[in-house]
C-alpha cells in the first residue's frame, strides 16, 4: 500500500511540473490513496470491483481493488483492500486523514461481473461484491454517482485523481469515461 | 520432508516481505518506484528452473547463504533497466561500464541484505552470506545452477521408474530416460518497476536438509502436512497430463507439440490472478469436482488462438481477426486438451475426476482467472496452482494449462495417492496412464 501525496514531499514537487501526471498501480487486493494530479490504475477486474472514491474539492483520491464481499465471513483478518467492506473502510479513514471531507466524498464503481460464475446456488460473487460494496458506502452515506457493473466481461480502470473521472476499458466496447 | 501448508504460506509471506524490503531499499536509493507483483514458491524440474528468463540478458548479483537456511540467491534485471538504475544513482554512470557494474553491485548488496535479514529475523537465526558476486549472463545461465545439494525432490521408490522430460512429437508419451525425480524448490519474487515495463527477479534455491529441518520446525501439526516427495509425483504426473493434452493437440491438429515447463507452485490467493498476463486471451473454463475439485483453465493468445484455430480448419481463412469459427475450433480445442489431462490426472489419483462443458471465454487474462481465485479464496488464502505450456515450433503457437484445484481436497487426494501406490511393488506410469 502507498499514500502519495501529503505536504512536502519531494515526488509531488516534481509531480507537479512533470509533464504526465504520476502513475500509480493498485493490484488485486490492493488500494492507494492520492492527492493532486496522480492516475490510479488496475486491470483484468472481472468478478472483482474496483471502487473509487474521491473529494474534489480537496482534490484527494483513492481506488480500491477487492477480490471477496465481506471480511466477516472469513476467519482471515490481513489484507483489508482483498474485501468490498473492509477495503472501503479503510479508504475512508486514509481519505479523512488525507484532508478529505467525508460529507463531500463521492464513490464510483465498476466491475463486478457474472463471468465464469459456475456457483449453481444464490448470486454469484461479482453481484455480492457490488451488494457489500454499495452497503459499505451507505454506511459512510457516501452517494454512488456513477457506475458500470455486472455483465460478462473483464475492465480494467483509470481513476483520474484531480477530477474524479473514472475511465472503464473493456475487452469488448470502447472505453467509458464516468 | 513434509511441507505444512501453514509453513508454506508463511514462507511465502516472508519471501514476499524480503522482496518488499529490498524494493523498499532500491527506491531509497535512487528514487524510481517500483512495487513487489508476484512472490510464489515452486517446485519445478531442475532443468526448468529460471525458465521465465528466456531470451533477456541480465545482470545482478548472486551469493550463497549458510545457516538456519542454506543454499544460493541471486537478485537480477534485465541490462537495459540496470543502466536506467545506475544513472539514478550516479548519473552518468550508465556509459562507464565498470562504474555501472559497481552501481548494481551496491544495489544489489542492499537489496539483498534486506532480503535474507528479513528470513534471518523470521526463523529468529543467524544466516551468514558471502560477499555479493556481480553475476551477468543470458537467460537462466545467470542464475547459479541448482546444486547437487539443493532442495531435490526424490521419488519414493515405488515411481523410479516413471519417465519425464521432453517427447516431442513421440504421440507416445515420454520417452526420455527413466530416473528418480529431479525437481527443486525455487523462491521467487518478481519486482515491477512502476510504469515500465521491466522487472527484476529474486531467485532462492535453498539446499535441502536445512530447509527440511526448517519446514518440520515450522510444521505446527500433522494435519495438513504433505510429504514432500507425493508433491513431487504430483508435479510429475501433471507433466504426464499435459503431454497427454499435447498429444490430443497433435492428432487434431497434425501440428507437432510439445509439453513444456510444469510446475506446482504456492502463492497467496490474491496473486493468482497475476500468474497470467493482462493481454487478452482465448480459450476454455471447466470446474471439476470429486477429490480434488477447482477449475482448469486452457488458455491461448490471441495470435496462438488464431494460429490453431486455422489450422484445425478444412479452409484457409484470410482473417487475422478471431472470428466464431476460430472461437468454436478454440472451443472443441479446450474440450480436448481438458479431457486429455484430467484422464491422466484420474487414472493416477484413481478416482473419477468429472468435468462441466467448456465453457468459452475470451476476455483480459487476470479477468479470466480472478472469478475462478474468488471463488476458491472464500475458503483458503494460499492456492497451490499448477501451471504447464504447451508449444510447438511449426507455427507461433503456445497455450497455457492452468489448474486451481481445492487445497485442502488436493492434500487429502495426495494423501491417499500413495497409500494405494504403496502396495504395489512396481509402478509403470505407462499403465497407470492407459
Amino acid at each position: 500500500m502507498k499514500v502519495y501525496g501529503g505536504s512536502t514531499t519531494e515526488t509531488e514537487a516534481e509531480t507537479a511540473t512533470a509533464t504526465s501526471p504520476e502513475q500509480v498501480k493498485v493490484g488485486i487486493a490492493e488500494h492507494s490513496v492520492a492527492s493532486g494530479e496522480a492516475v490510479l490504475t488496475t486491470s483484468g477486474l472481472g468478478s472483482c470491483v474496483g471502487v473509487a472514491i474521491y473529494d474534489a474539492s480537496a482534490s484527494v483520491a483513492g481506488l480500491v481493488h477487492a477480490m471477496l464481499p465481506s471480511q466477516d465471513e472469513m476467519d482471515e483478518t490481513g489484507n483489508d483492500a482483498k474485501f468490498a467492506d473492509a477495503g472501503i473502510r479503510r479508504l475512508v479513514t486514509e481519505l479523512e486523514r488525507e484532508g478529505a471531507d467525508r460529507s463531500t466524498l463521492r464513490a464510483k464503481m465498476a466491475g463486478g461481473s457474472d463471468m465464469l460464475d459456475f456457483s449453481e446456488d444464490g448470486p454469484g460473487i461479482g453481484a455480492r461484491n457490488v451488494e457489500v460494496g454499495r452497503r459499505t458506502l451507505e454506511e459512510f452515506d457516501i452517494p454512488v454517482v456513477a457506475e458500470d457493473l455486472g455483465g460478462e466481461r473483464g475492465r480494467s480502470l483509470r481513476l483520474e485523481t484531480a477530477s474524479g473521472d473514472l475511465v472503464v476499458k473493456s475487452a469488448d466496447r470502447a472505453q467509458r469515461r464516468l | 520432508m513434509k511441507v505444512d501448508i501453514q509453513s508454506l504460506g508463511a514462507f511465502n509471506r516472508l519471501t514476499h516481505e524480503g522482496a518488499e524490503q529490498a524494493t523498499a531499499s532500491m527506491c531509497r536509493m535512487t528514487g524510481l518506484d517500483a512495487v513487489v507483483d508476484v512472490t510464489k514458491i515452486s517446485l519445478v524440474d531442475r532443468a526448468d528452473v529460471g525458465e521465465q528468463l528466456a531470451g533477456g540478458e541480465f545482470v545482478g548479483v548472486g551469493f550463497d547463504f549458510e545457516g538456519e537456511l542454506a543454499g544460493e540467491t541471486a537478485l537480477v534485471f534485465d541490462r537495459e533497466s540496470s543502466e536506467t538504475i545506475a544513472e539514478a544513482l550516479v548519473p552518468g554512470s550508465a556509459a562507464d561500464e565498470a562504474m555501472a557494474r559497481s552501481s548494481v553491485e551496491e544495489i544489489g548488496n542492499i537489496m539483498m541484505s534486506g532480503f535474507i535479514d528479513g528470513w534471518a529475523d523470521f526463523l529468529g537465526a543467524t544466516i551468514e552470506h558471502s560477499p555479493p558476486e556481480y553475476v551477468e549472463g543470458s537467460g537462466r545461465d545467470v542464475l547459479p545452477a541448482p546444486s547437487g545439494e539443493a532442495a531435490t525432490v526424490e521419488g519414493p521408490d515405488a515411481f523410479e521408474g516413471i519417465e519425464h522430460g521432453d517427447a516431442a512429437g513421440s504421440g507416445e508419451g515420454a520417452s526420455a530416460a527413466g530416473g528418480s525425480l529431479d525437481q527443486v524448490f525455487v523462491f521467487r519474487s518478481e519486482i515491477e518497476w512502476v510504469g515500465e515495463s521491466v522487472h527484476f527477479y529474486i531467485y532462492m534455491l535453498p539446499e535441502y536438509g536445512p530447509l527440511a529441518d526448517v519446514m518440520s520446525n515450522q510444521a505446527s501439526a500433522a494435519d495438513g502436512a504433505i510429504p514432500v516427495d507425493k508433491l513431487g509425483v504430483f508435479n510429475e504426473m501433471t507433466s504426464d497430463g499435459t503431454q497427454r493434452a499435447a498429444d490430443n493437440v497433435e492428432m487434431m491438429t497434425g501440428i507437432e507439440t510439445e509439453a513444456e515447463v510444469t510446475q506446482l507452485s504456492f502463492a497467496p490467493i490474491e496473486d493468482v490472478p497475476k500468474q497470467v498476463g493482462t493481454d487478452i486471451y482465448v480459450g476454455t473454463v471447466v470446474e471439476f469436482t470429486g477429490v480434488p475439485s477447482g477449475y482448469l483453465m486452457v488458455l491461448f493468445d490471441e495470435v496462438s488462438a488464431v494460429h490453431i484455430a486455422e489450422a484445425m480448419m478444412p479452409v484457409e481463412m484470410d482473417s487475422d481477426e478471431l472470428t466464431d469459427q476460430h472461437k468454436h475450433a478454440i472451443e472443441e480445442l479446450g474440450n480436448i486438451v481438458t479431457s486429455g489431462f484430467v484422464d491422466g490426472w484420474a487414472n493416477v489419483l484413481q478416482t473419477p475426476v468429472e468435468h462441466t462443458p467448456p465453457r468459452l471465454v475470451h476476455d483480459m487474462g487476470r479477468a479470466i482467472v480472478d472469478p475462478l481465485a474468488a471463488q476458491v479464496g472464500r475458503h483458503q488464502d494460499h492456492a497451490f496452482l499448477i501451471d504447464s505450456e504447451m508449444r510447438t515450433d511449426d507455427i507461433a503457437f503456445g497455450a497455457e494449462i492452468q489448474v486451481l484445484p481445492d487445497e485442502k481436497e488436493l492434500r487429502q487426494a495426495l494423501d491417499e495417492l500413495l497409500v494405494e501406490r504403496a502396495d504395489r511393488t512396481e509402478a509403470d506410469v505407462e499403465r497407470v496412464f492407459e
